[in-house]
């Protein structure tokens, strides 16, 4: 549980706190800086300046265009982010609705709801989001649900396993005699006694839908042209990978910081819930 | 029913169940497309008459629940339905593919096993030292770099120091297997990656686990050497877990090669899926969806007779 009493940290879990949060740091300052200011626009394209390598006009050069690649890198960053987050949200929102009723009431509600979740996870990778992109057509809002969908059996497993554990201490026993509605039992008693293991979850999330997302934007079938995005960046530059690699390089360095850090960052989480846990 | 047989009994009606579900979630995904297939077909100009006439060779004007079961009998018997792109049997087109993805991923899967068992069984033998702290940084990172973005980089460091590697050259086996080993090399090293990190975290941990249990003390004190604890009671107690992780890794494999094939340009079944995407090929699209989603159930339900197998205690829960 999520205790201020116990703030213990393990100089092991500070670590990785550091380390994610820098990496992290990187891609939202550029993030929020895209916002009001970026070196040039990151669509003006440049006939006299294609293929520059980095140097101190274009700190991480021009493509073949002649954009300007720290501009869309930054740029691009604001789709990761935004895919990410919202993708995430909706797939806690779904996996929390599915998954707490699925552990408290278990029998057959439970049974049906895992199959169903089970069976969206028997589709290996980014292949259930690319066929719902498929139908349905490419652009960021059905990537965002798409991935919603994808990832909400995950949360659905931890928040079932949680509650599973939860519902059997006295305090939900004693609610339920003093007659305590289930939905207020599931929603104000049990969801509160799983943000410590939902937290990890989420930012795990966050990072594996990046993963996805920039996949699907790579495929040409997520974030779609002239809008820069990291996938989509890497694979136009593939072209010119041997004369221009900082096209590829950039926005890939880019790409691992960002999920680099957030793995960093639930692996403190993670650390610090397992010593934590021990009280 | 009960222990062995009635493990395994319920594990298989699981299996039917579970198959039977995908098969319904891909025939409803494909069915909610917006837009009238035959028409979408035919384009803008046809007429009234030849979308009609199309819809009913295609049979798209018998009610959902026969298409349903016309599709599902298609399938199960390995033979489901024309593509309109290619104007082939899906079938076909499937198994011509399949050497591809299937070869990545059993390459892909050895080099895993390869790499991260000797690597987590050293790291395993010292935690905390120096070289078992850069394996965990360094599984860290390649955790992090999405298979694509690896072939990429591969595909970089290969051209601007060797200069050996040819991309985008696919030779089928049956011509040189050799050759067709060594052009999926690169590809199946990019898919197996961040699988090696994930497989080398999860064993090191399994094992310094199982090390500090009570038999291991035991046979310790016995005279036992490490080399025979590890090899005869650790990693037998470690494989039990990691049977259900290879699992989960060669599903994710087989979805990472899809990406990684559009890199390298080879004809596997991910270049197939995004042709059938690009040209909204329905059979041929439902096909490919559903034989992965059946190869990667299957995967599950090995597992997880495998993991019975090795460790009786898993049937008893």
């Amino acid at each position: 549980m999520l205790s201020t009493k116990t703030k213990y940290r393990s100089p092991e879990a500070s670590a990785f706190y550091t380390a994610g949060l820098i990496l992290l740091g990187i891609v939202v300052t550029a993030f929020l800086v895209s916002l009001f200011w970026t070196p040039y626009s990151p669509d003006a394209t440049d006939a006299a300046a294609k293929l520059i390598a980095p140097c101190a006009e274009h700190p991480f050069g021009t493509d073949n265009f002649g954009r300007d690649v720290l501009s869309r890198v930054m740029s691009a960053s604001k789709y990761t982010i935004y895919i990410s987050a919202a993708g995430v949200a909706i797939a806690l929102i779904l996996g929390t609705f599915a998954g707490i009723p699925a552990g408290y009431f278990g029998g057959y509600i439970d049974k049906g709801i895992m199959l169903l979740g089970n069976s969206i996870m028997c589709f290996p990778g980014i292949l259930l989001a690319l066929v719902a992109v498929a139908v349905f057509g490419a652009s960021v809002t059905n990537v965002i649900w798409a991935l919603g969908l994808v990832f909400a059996p995950t949360f659905a497993r931890v928040c079932r396993v949680g509650t599973m554990e939860i519902k059997e201490l006295d305090y939900i026993a004693h609610a339920r005699v003093m007659g305590v509605k289930p939905y207020r039992i599931m929603g104000f008693h049990i969801f509160p006694n799983l943000v410590p293991q939902l937290l990890p979850a989420t930012v795990i999330g966050l990072a594996n839908m990046t993963l996805f997302e920039s996949g699907m934007s790579y495929l040409g079938l997520g974030v779609q042209p002239p809008d820069a995005s990291f996938g989509k960046m890497l694979s136009d530059s593939q072209a010119y990978i041997r004369v221009a690699p900082w096209l590829v390089i950039f926005p890939a360095l880019m790409l691992v910081f960002y999920i680099l850090g957030l793995y960093f960052i639930s692996e403190g989480l993670r650390v610090n819930l397992s010593k934590g846990g021990k009280r | 029913m009960q222990g062995k047989t009635g493990y395994f009994v319920g594990k298989l009606i699981e299996l039917v169940v579970t198959l039977f579900l995908v098969s319904l979630l891909v025939f409803i995904a494909f069915s909610i497309i917006p837009g009238d297939t035959a028409r979408v077909m035919l384009g803008p100009d046809a007429t009234e008459a030849q979308v009609e006439l199309l819809r009913q060779q295609m049979g798209l004007d018998k009610p959902l629940i026969v298409r349903y079961f016309t599709w599902l009998f298609g399938i199960i018997t390995f033979n489901p339905g024309t593509s309109y792109a290619y104007n082939m049997s899906v079938g076909t087109l499937i198994a011509q593919r399949l050497p591809v993805t299937l070869g990545m991923s059993v390459f892909a899967m050895l080099m895993v096993i390869a790499i991260s068992y000797p690597l987590a069984v050293l790291s395993a033998r010292k935690p905390g030292r120096l070289g078992d702290q850069i394996c965990s940084v360094i599984g860290h990172v390649l955790f992090a770099i999405p298979p694509y973005v690896a072939s990429l980089l591969l595909i970089l460091i290969a051209s601007s120091m060797f200069r050996l590697i040819t991309v985008g050259t696919y030779v089928k086996p049956s011509d040189d297997f050799l050759a067709y080993v060594v052009c999926l090399l690169l590809p199946s090293f990019a898919v197996a990656l961040p699988k090696i990190a994930m497989s080398f975290k999860f064993l090191r941990s399994s094992i310094i686990e199982q090390r500090s249990s009570d038999y291991v003390r035991t046979s310790k004190s016995h005279g036992l050497s490490d080399l025979r604890i590890l090899i005869r009671h650790v990693l037998p107690n470690s494989n039990v877990s990691s049977i259900t992780i290879i699992s989960i890794i060669l599903s994710d494999i087989l979805g990472g090669s899809l990406i990684v094939e559009q890199v390298f340009n080879l004809p596997g079944l991910g270049r197939l899926l995004l042709a059938a995407i690009s040209r909204r090929d329905f059979p041929l699209l439902s096909g490919i969806v559903f034989y992965l989603a059946f190869i990667t159930v299957l995967l599950y339900f090995l597992s997880d007779i495998a993991a019975a197998v090795s460790d009786p205690r898993i049937r008893l829960k």
